[in-house]
């Protein structure tokens, strides 16, 4: 298979407090509120006035368990949880918290792997380094894909092969990823033999 | 770095712009451009004095674009070894002298949304280069420089008619100091910090800006150590069976060098790393001046650093 073993596919690690931070930005979608939850009681017990400086921005799952989840992070005595309804709306709110943020501040994103990814080009465009964000995967493993014929993106990619938004090629999705475009590559799949394409498997659930 | 690859070059202006420092204009011997450069780029002087050799770096200061002729700015060291003396009292205009190509171990971050620069003394050199490319561009930018008093204030009127108020002066004579907490306390997500000067002025903006929670990679400074003068003491050289004694105002690696062993350099000051030595054997103490090594190899006594750093006791034994 041509997408194993290629190193840019991101590497994530479970989420741990940075108190050498000032300020700490959270940005969660679905299941990953647990990873951040667990930020969170690990700065009660590290460092507790971390607390009045942590803000939380968070796309809650649908359905009865949302306000639960919501609760939960009001109760642990963050500065602030807002809630979206969607990734695009949580994303706009956190550019625009950035423009006003200071040096001292640092990222964690937990969610599915496309939304951190659009998270993580964000904070690129904001010159945080590696060591201004953690981030932790949780959730669909579903990707974007970046077509390099047509240059569309097509999202919540669950399959080794899929058709591109753009321009219809089917797209052999690999694992090279780019974080400028918070994307894998998607490379036609059936260039030598037009109409011949591997089996079509769903692979990132 | 070896002596094939400097660059003859003869001093064309020499101006006294405070009581200690002296700025020199070096000009190709054979006409024609240098290299060129990114501002934050040092080069080595290499000068050969009546009995001895001496080989310092000194920040270009000159515009990155301006490739005729290179500038460097060249305090007197008061516990000098040589170098600084050297270059304040016997150069004239006229003379030749050697230079190593620039290296840049002090560059300005390529994506970074603002930069404050922070200068002290004659830390004030590596930042007029790195002004000239930051001048007009889009990112934002601002200079606090410290100094002893206004006569000590090396450059000053260059900068104000060029920078206006990004420039901020601060004067020990007039009790004025760079408020560091509420400068390093209050800048925009993204900006980096640069400082070169004295040691304290270096360990008080990392410390600031560390407890104000900027990360590491946000942090840089320069600082090239002056080799110390010490006690005269051996050291024995394995591979090449030689025995070399260093002098009380030599330098190892002057020691090493002037037995006819190359060994790599890019600094000569502790900071890049380049002339990292393994010891083999020693009776004695190895007195570490460098920036390099980290606290436990420091004390690992495994390697040293020899542009800076010494030894004491009965003997040094250098896989050279
Ligand atoms: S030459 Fe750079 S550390 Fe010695």
């Amino acid at each position: 298979m041509l997408i194993t073993g290629i190193k840019s596919k991101p590497v994530y690690t479970p989420l741990s407090a940075d108190i050498g931070g000032r300020y700490h930005l959270m940005l969660g979608m679905g299941v990953g509120a647990a990873p951040l939850l667990r930020v969170v009681a690990q700065m009660r017990t590290e460092a507790p006035s971390a607390l009045a400086n942590t803000r939380v921005l968070y796309v809650p799952p649908s359905g009865d368990a949302a306000q639960a989840h919501v609760a939960e992070f009001q109760n642990t005595g963050v500065a602030e949880v807002r809630t979206f309804g969607n990734a695009q709306a949580l994303l706009a709110a956190f550019s625009a918290l950035l423009t006003q943020a200071l040096m001292g501040t640092r990222l964690y994103v937990a969610g599915p792997e496309s939304f951190m990814g659009l998270g993580m080009k964000i904070a690129l465009q904001f010159n945080l380094n590696k060591d201004e964000i953690r981030a932790e995967e949780s959730g669909s493993l579903a990707r974007r894909v970046h077509c390099v014929h047509c240059r569309a993106e097509t999202e919540d990619v669950r399959t080794n092969v899929v058709q591109c938004v753009g321009c219809s090629r089917w797209l052999l999705v690999r694992d090279h990823y780019s974080r400028r475009l918070a994307a894998y590559m998607g490379v036609m799949a059936d260039a030598e033999a037009p109409g011949e394409l591997p089996p079509i498997q769903e692979v990132f659930a | 770095m070896s002596e094939s690859q400097t660059i003859a070059v003869q001093v064309a202006a020499i101006e006294q712009v405070t009581p200690l420092i002296k700025h020199f204009t070096l000009a190709p011997l054979d006409g024609g451009n240098l290299p060129a450069f990114s501002g934050g780029s040092h080069i080595i002087v290499v000068m050969r004095g009546a009995t001895r050799t001496f080989r310092n770096p000194y920040s270009l200061l000159s515009p990155p674009n301006r490739l005729e002729a290179y500038e460097i700015g060249v305090r007197r060291m008061e516990e000098s070894r040589g170098g600084s003396h050297f270059l304040h009292d016997a150069v004239r205009v006229g003379t030749r002298l050697e230079i190593a190509h620039p290296v840049n171990l002090f560059p300005l971050d390529k994506i970074a949304r603002k930069h404050v620069l922070i200068a002290g003394g004659i830390g004030i050199t590596p930042f007029l280069a790195q002004l000239e490319d930051l001048h007009g561009g889009a990112v934002p930018y601002e200079l606090h420089y410290s100094v002893r008093s206004p006569a000590h204030a090396a450059f000053l009127d260059r900068l104000r008619d060029r920078e206006g108020e990004r420039v901020r002066m601060y004067c020990d004579s007039a009790g004025e100091a760079i408020p560091f907490d509420a400068l390093l306390s209050t800048q925009p997500l993204g900006t980096h910090v640069y400082v070169c000067g004295p040691e304290g002025l270096i360990r008080r903006v990392i410390d600031t800006a560390k407890a104000s929670g900027w990360p590491g990679s946000h942090i840089h400074w320069e600082q090239f150590s002056v080799p110390p003068v010490g006690d005269a003491f051996d050291a024995f050289l394995a591979k090449s069976q030689r025995m070399v004694h260093v002098l009380p105002d030599q330098t190892l690696l002057e020691a090493i060098e002037a037995a006819g062993i190359d060994v790599p350099y890019l600094c000569r000051g502790g900071v890049c790393g380049f002339c990292h030595t393994r010891v083999t054997g020693l009776d004695g103490e190895l007195i570490h001046n460098d920036h390099y090594l980290s606290d436990a190899e420091k004390s690992a006594c495994k390697s040293i650093m020899p542009c800076v750093s010494r030894a004491r006791g009965k003997s040094l034994v250098l896989d050279l």
